[in-house]
């Protein structure tokens, strides 16, 4: 049985014809359609390319975030909306009164060492000491202007949140997206 | 994580895929300079995306292997649903008949008539008199059915 209708010749039956010639098969209401979705598609492109110029993806205008909460001894300048495997610069400043005796200290919890996939921090701090979900820093500094600086590069989509604190100051802390 | 190439790998093939579709059909036979870009740059760029940072032979093999059973399921479902088939590929259109341009379809299509006119001249046909019917296939090659000679 198999065999036999391996052996059987398309009779050509199937196919529509017109005036005895195979048709050709235009479906212009299908194609009306289509251009209709298609000029939707463009557009729906054009709204992602503007989303991106303004950071809605990242490394845009939008991206771009500051935390400043007083009594927390710092100001934060972070990327709110990341793209995986892509470095960013969060900068850490440390305000005058965050510095004491020559010396700045800076707990970092564990997301930004893992899920934002801190790569280094510039400059190297003195001390390190883990524990307490996260790792805090001490670095010798002096007088304004003390700038930290942590360069990220997520390696994973998602939702993540951070927190930074001056020990013995107020925590920050803030969500980032890490977008594809 | 190696779910996460072979779900690069799949995106980047059907995204690609529907960017062809969206792009347009043009006419195969004649890929202007400004078409050869575009395929390089969207290969190249769809590669970066997808293979990231992750070098290795490994995931190259398991990348390949993913766009071929991504491919090898949507000529399946192509071949299996002429709906499929229709929305992956279109339908001909018919770009000139009787003498006549179809000039809604050439716009939107994007294919001047010089484009009609160089494939008629490929097959010996001067003027768009000598031409029955020009019908932009679907797989973006221009056939033409000549004049029956009085």
């Amino acid at each position: 049985m198999e065999k036999q209708s391996l052996t059987n010749p398309i009779s050509g039956d199937e196919v529509p014809k017109v005036d005895n010639a195979v048709a050709v098969g235009e479906d212009l209401e299908f194609q009306e359609r289509w251009w209709k979705l298609e000029r939707l598609i463009w557009s729906l492109f054009a709204l992602i390319l503007i989303a991106d110029v303004l950071g809605f993806f990242g490394r845009g205008w939008f991206a771009k975030a500051r935390l400043l909460e007083p009594d927390s001894g710092i100001a934060v300048n972070y990327e709110r909306v990341e793209r995986a495997s892509t470095p960013s610069i969060m900068t850490i400043r440390f305000l005058p009164e965050s510095i004491v005796n020559g010396s700045a200290q800076l707990f970092v919890s564990n997301s930004i060492v893992k899920q934002l996939g801190a790569q280094r921090i510039a400059p190297q701090p003195e001390r390190s000491i883990i524990g307490d979900g996260g790792i805090t820093y001490s670095f010798a500094a002096s007088g304004s202007d003390a700038d930290v600086q942590i360069a990220l590069e997520p390696s994973f989509p998602g939702y993540r949140e951070f927190s930074l604190q001056v020990p013995g100051k107020k925590s920050v802390g803030a969500h980032v997206v890490v977008v594809p | 994580m190696a779910l996460a190439t072979v779900l690069r790998a799949l995106f980047g093939y059907f995204f690609l895929v529907f960017i062809v579709r969206v792009v347009g059909r043009r006419p195969g036979k004649q890929l202007t300079p400004f078409e050869f870009v575009l395929i390089f740059f969207l290969g190249g760029l769809t590669l970066t995306g997808v293979v990231g940072n992750e070098v290795s032979l490994s995931n190259a093999v398991c990348q390949i292997i993913t766009i071929a059973c991504g491919h090898y399921f949507l000529v399946w479902l192509r071949a299996k649903s002429s709906r499929t088939a229709r929305l992956l590929d279109g339908t001909p259109l018919i770009l000139l008949e009787g003498g006549a341009w179809r000039s809604r379809t050439m716009k939107r299509e994007r294919i001047a008539p010089e484009d009609v006119m160089a494939t008629a001249r490929d097959q010996g046909l001067r003027t768009p008199a000598d031409i029955d019917t020009a019908i932009l296939e679907r797989n973006g090659e221009i056939s033409l059915i000549p004049k029956k000679e009085e």
